[in-house]
């Protein structure tokens, strides 16, 4: 019987030609789309599986209350470990201090290589659960050792022996190789620790590590944890949240609260509002999820279309089967047969699909999926995912056909009721009022990243590079190297400063100064920059001046933003001071020598936060911002300072980063989302469209005896078109004024979530509803200019 | 084998009943060859839709070899039409997507005989319609009278009782007809039951009993034979 199905089936596939393609392309379109999101989520969802030990690895987060506002972060002070360790250590089997994930020099003979990595404690190696390939496993306990990854090894010593042999970190430490692991898979966290060294040498590396060993208020190290089998992240959280407000007087006003992130949430909920888990990664697994189910929706609404439409072809079929004793069940399972065929097929093109865009797909989502093939469970999901498709969109065709007269159909008077094009109706409106929606919605999305782009930075980032000098050999010699960048032509101008320009890495309370607030608690980012910042950066002063060699006293100033000057409510700031709150031991008082205008440093969506420049009068340096010569080319500026800076620094690699670069970096999340969006815009549309093409041309070829009687009574092939067009345009209409205010309100509550954002404005509709008109009357015209245009003996007398 | 009493059957429209089959009875027996014979409109293809069990009745009784099938549901009515009743259409109804074999294998599905015994008697059917030749042609590579000879070979693949023939001749021409009938002929004299709507006195004159309707209600029965 299954095999009679089948053979009707696919009989009436390669009698159908044009029917059987828009069904399975549409569907293979829509599944394929709906493959490589299923895959995109998959990999999304599994980020971190790589571990063994992911259930009961956590860090420590704080939530800290600045002023009635919670902010919560990963930073943590270095006094946590101890406090941990002596009164909290029987929760847990690891408690392993880290630094923020940084890029050394590695060096062994000539070869010189530039990896990120971390310092961090021993247990690290245990609960991370490192693939040791060779060394020991307690590859940190020396001091001067360092764990290096596989991939590390084979550039740092090819074929050599590693183990045992010395790496020169940063041209100044000397590190024996005590262990190598295989590299941590890229969609894991620590995918890109190449490298780690003992968190026991890294505290002796700068001073200011050492010296934070007791204090609470300098959140600048990571701590992970492993707990023990026994007890649960919830009953850790309770036994840990005041350790910090119970150990610091200092700190305690902030009301900071520890809990624990555990290691499933890192990578898909980790933003957190007001001290509220608030998501993250997570709101773009479930938007893309739920595109992906609508843009397979739309496929199966073409086949439910296609297929009711098409009805009285089958109708006989139906009337003789049911004559010879085929029961309506029977019927039923016919008509799904066939649609679980169409869906077979068109999965199998929908597979060829996948791999042949799955290379552009991973580029477009900055992902390294591979083609599961050998992953039953992928072919289970896959088979569960063809049958319900399958029923998706073969049920309602199926009731509907096997629910035919045989009487009426035999007797050939069976015809379709005045309603019965209705549901087809309504699911063409369903189609468009998603297509629409979602190209308001990507309309919204580029607008957002448009108006966020042209907003002013505040400086001028073009022509600006910064090189990174994070390692002691650079201390001392910033005049020395701007004087000498300045006299090679390559550069202009350029300003040392304690962070990148495009990130805040420090902040900073404990402040006074006049006027201040009774209960005021600042939190200013902090840079500490040197005499040329204003002019390098090219920032506008609004007050007073930058920092100057002029001025002996600018060793202790401070330049302020303007958002500072209102956050602090200092009235005509120039000259004023800003004091250490410590009066014990207090910092000399900081001269408020400038006011410049805000130049956004974090978020670009985000109002810029109140700043503080500080003059660097102990060298801090990070980063020598060097402006280029606009004269010359940026390649002959970046060989002359490259020139400059290997004379200096010979064996020291030069590495550099354009700054509006960096900027544009910002931009990649809601880049990349964009960019999928207006992909499965254009999927979605064109699905539509093409079951807008095959409903054209079924009504084309029903109303074939109308239109060769209305030819022949006079009508023009303008008034015909008008005539099969304007029912698919009202449609249209109909879709456009759901999904119009839909779109409205779903992209207003998008845009809640930036603080700088664009409006929601009228010219996004009037692009997305016109551009809706326009596609359907080119979909819709050929059809009907088609059947207008045809003679109308020869459609007379096919009746 | 058939005795309807008083069978009844409407058709409503928005605004007006029609009556289709007014308080009609009569009796067929097990072999016989029953034509039906009346002007458009007089209710012969109602009647015979509900004979073969495609359509229900208003009222009145139907009896099918001894059992009350008035009220039957849509299955047990299948499960009895597809044991018992073969259809001859006067338009031939074959599947287009379905090969002359596959046309008449058809039936034989449905009661869920074997596929090796299905062939069996698929080709038997054909060889006795002397359509075998034709085994794997589509309906559309065929002639009227060919596609009428499967249409007969479907109908009586599973040897049906009852054979209902709706103007069978209909649509080919006087020797296509003649062939047809003398087709049914043969299966009524091999025991087959057979009742036939037909417009044609010719056609009418095969069988044993003509009886002529109007206005839903029988009004002469003509014994011939």
């Amino acid at each position: 019987m299954l095999k009679n199905y089948f053979k009707i089936a696919f009989r009436n596939l390669i009698k159908n030609k044009v029917y059987s393609f828009i069904n399975i392309s549409g569907l293979a379109v829509g599944m394929a789309a709906t493959i490589m999101i299923g895959l995109w989520v998959t990999d999304e969802l599994n980020f971190n599986n790589h571990f063994e030990n992911k259930e009961t690895i956590a860090q420590i987060f704080q939530s800290q209350t600045i002023n009635n506002t919670i902010g919560t972060g990963p930073a943590i002070p270095r006094p946590l470990e101890f406090a941990l360790r002596q009164d909290h250590t029987d929760n847990f089997k690891h408690i392993v201090m880290s630094s923020w994930e940084q890029p050394r020099y590695l060096k062994f003979g000539e070869t010189n290589i530039y990896r990120t990595g971390n310092a961090m404690q021993e247990g690290a190696t245990d609960m991370l659960d490192l693939d040791i390939i060779a060394g020991v496993k307690d590859g940190l306990k020396e001091k001067h050792s360092i764990m290096l990854s596989e991939s590390a090894v084979n550039a740092l010593f090819g074929n050599d022996t590693a183990l045992g042999k010395i790496v020169k970190v940063n041209n100044e430490d000397d590190l024996v190789v005590t262990a190598i692991y295989k590299d941590i898979p890229a969609n894991n966290s620590f995918s890109d620790m190449k490298y780690i060294i003992p968190w026991k040498h890294y505290v002796t590396t700068q001073d200011w590590i050492e010296w934070s060993k007791e204090s609470w208020g300098n959140n600048s190290f990571q701590l992970f944890v492993q707990i023990n089998a026994n007890t649960t992240m919830d009953v850790v959280n309770s036994k840990i949240s005041d350790v910090k407000k119970n150990a610091s007087s200092e700190t305690a006003q902030f009301n900071p609260q520890l809990f624990l992130l555990p290691m499933k949430d890192w990578y898909l909920r980790s933003e957190f509002e007001n001290g509220v888990q608030s998501g993250g990664r997570i709101e773009n697994v479930w938007l893309f999820g739920i595109i992906g189910l609508f843009i397979l929706l739309l496929a199966c609404i073409n086949f439910v279309n296609l297929s009711t439409a098409r009805s009285e072809k089958r109708a006989t079929e139906v009337g003789i089967r049911k004559s010879i004793g085929s029961q309506r069940s029977q019927l039923i399972f016919q008509f799904l047969s066939e649609s679980f065929l169409i869906v077979f097929l068109s999965f199998i093109v929908a597979l060829g699909l996948v791999l042949l865009f799955l290379n552009g797909f991973n580029n477009l989502a900055s992902k390294a999926i591979v083609f599961p093939w050998t992953s039953l469970q992928f072919w289970l999901i896959a088979l569960v995912f063809v049958i319900i498709t399958a029923f998706l969109a073969g049920s309602y065709p199926a009731l509907y056909l096997s629910s035919f007269n045989p009487v009426a159909v035999l007797k050939g008077t069976f015809k379709s009721g005045r309603y019965s094009s209705l549901p087809r109706k309504i699911l063409v409106v369903a189609q468009f009022t998603v297509s629409v929606a979602l190209i308001i919605g990507t309309l919204v999305v580029m607008n957002q990243i448009q108006f966020s782009k042209d907003r002013p930075v505040g400086y001028n980032k073009e022509g600006l590079i910064q090189i990174p000098v994070m390692s002691n050999e650079f201390i001392g010699k910033k005049d020395i190297m701007r004087n000498q960048f300045i006299a090679s032509g390559g550069a202009l101008e350029m300003a040392g400063t304690s962070g990148p320009m495009t990130n805040v890495w420090s902040n900073r309370s404990g402040y006074t100064w006049d006027g201040k607030p009774e209960g005021f608690q600042e939190d200013l980012a902090y840079t500490s920059v040197s005499y040329e910042f204003v002019e390098t950066l090219g920032l506008k002063v609004l007050e007073g001046r930058g920092f100057s060699r002029a001025f002996a006293s600018d060793s202790n100033a401070v330049i302020l933003n303007e958002t500072a000057v209102k956050y602090m409510n200092i009235k005509n700031p120039i000259g004023k001071y800003i004091r250490d709150s410590d009066t014990e031991d207090p910092s000399p008082p900081l001269k408020i020598v400038g006011v410049v205008e805000d130049m956004i440093i974090q978020s670009p969506y985000s109002p810029v936060k109140q700043a503080m420049y500080v003059f660097d009068s102990e060298d801090n340096t990070a980063f020598y911002n060097v402006r280029l010569n606009p004269e010359k080319s940026t390649s002959e500026n970046l060989a002359l300072i490259e020139t400059v800076f290997k004379k200096n620094f010979p064996n020291t690699p030069f590495d550099y980063q354009f700054v509006d670069e960096e900027y544009g970096a910002k931009f990649k999340s809601e880049e990349r989302v964009a960019s999928l969006a207006r992909v499965f815009t254009a999927l979605a549309i064109f699905i539509s469209c093409l079951g807008l093409f095959g409903l054209a041309s079924f009504v084309a070829e029903q109303r074939t005896k109308e239109i060769g009687v209305r030819k022949v009574l006079g009508a023009s092939i303008s008034q015909l078109w008008l005539l099969l067009s304007k029912d698919f345009i009202t449609l249209v209409i109909i879709a456009l004024l759901i999904a119009s205010p839909l779109a409205y309100y779903i992209m207003g509550q998008w845009l809640q979530k930036f603080s700088y954002r664009t409006t929601v404005s009228w010219d996004v509709f009037a692009i997305a509803c016109f551009g809706a008109l326009i596609i359907t009357l080119i979909t819709v015209s050929f059809q009907a200019v088609k059947a207008a245009t045809s003679n109308p003996v020869k459609s007379l007398r096919t009746e | 084998m058939i005795q309807i009493t008083d069978l009844e059957k409407f058709y409503k429209t928005e605004e007006v009943q029609t009556i289709a089959l007014n308080k009609l009875s009569f009796n067929v027996k097990e072999g016989e060859f029953v034509a039906i014979m009346g002007p458009s409109g007089c209710g012969k293809s109602t009647l015979l839709n509900i004979l073969g069990l495609l359509d229900d009745p208003d009222g009145g009784s139907f009896m099918f070899n001894g059992t009350e099938v008035a009220g039957y549901n849509e299955r047990k009515r299948s499960e009895l039409r597809k044991h018992n009743i073969g259809f001859v259409f006067q338009s031939f109804n074959l599947i287009d997507e379905l090969t002359v074999f596959e046309n008449v294998e058809l039936p034989l599905i449905y009661t869920g005989v074997k596929p090796a015994e299905r062939k069996k008697q698929v080709e038997a059917v054909l060889e006795k319609m002397q359509i075998m030749h034709r085994r794997n042609h589509f309906p559309q590579q065929l002639s009227g009278g060919q596609q009428q000879r499967v249409a007969v070979a479907r109908a009586v693949v599973n040897n049906p009782k009852l054979i209902l023939a709706d103007e069978p001749t209909g649509n080919l021409d006087s020797t296509n007809g003649n062939e047809v009938m003398d087709l049914l002929i043969d299966l009524n004299e091999a025991g087959t039951t057979i009742i036939m709507v037909t417009h044609s006195e010719h056609d009418a004159k095969y069988s044993h009993r003509i009886i002529r309707m109007l206005d839903g209600q029988k009004v002469t029965e003509n014994i011939l034979a």
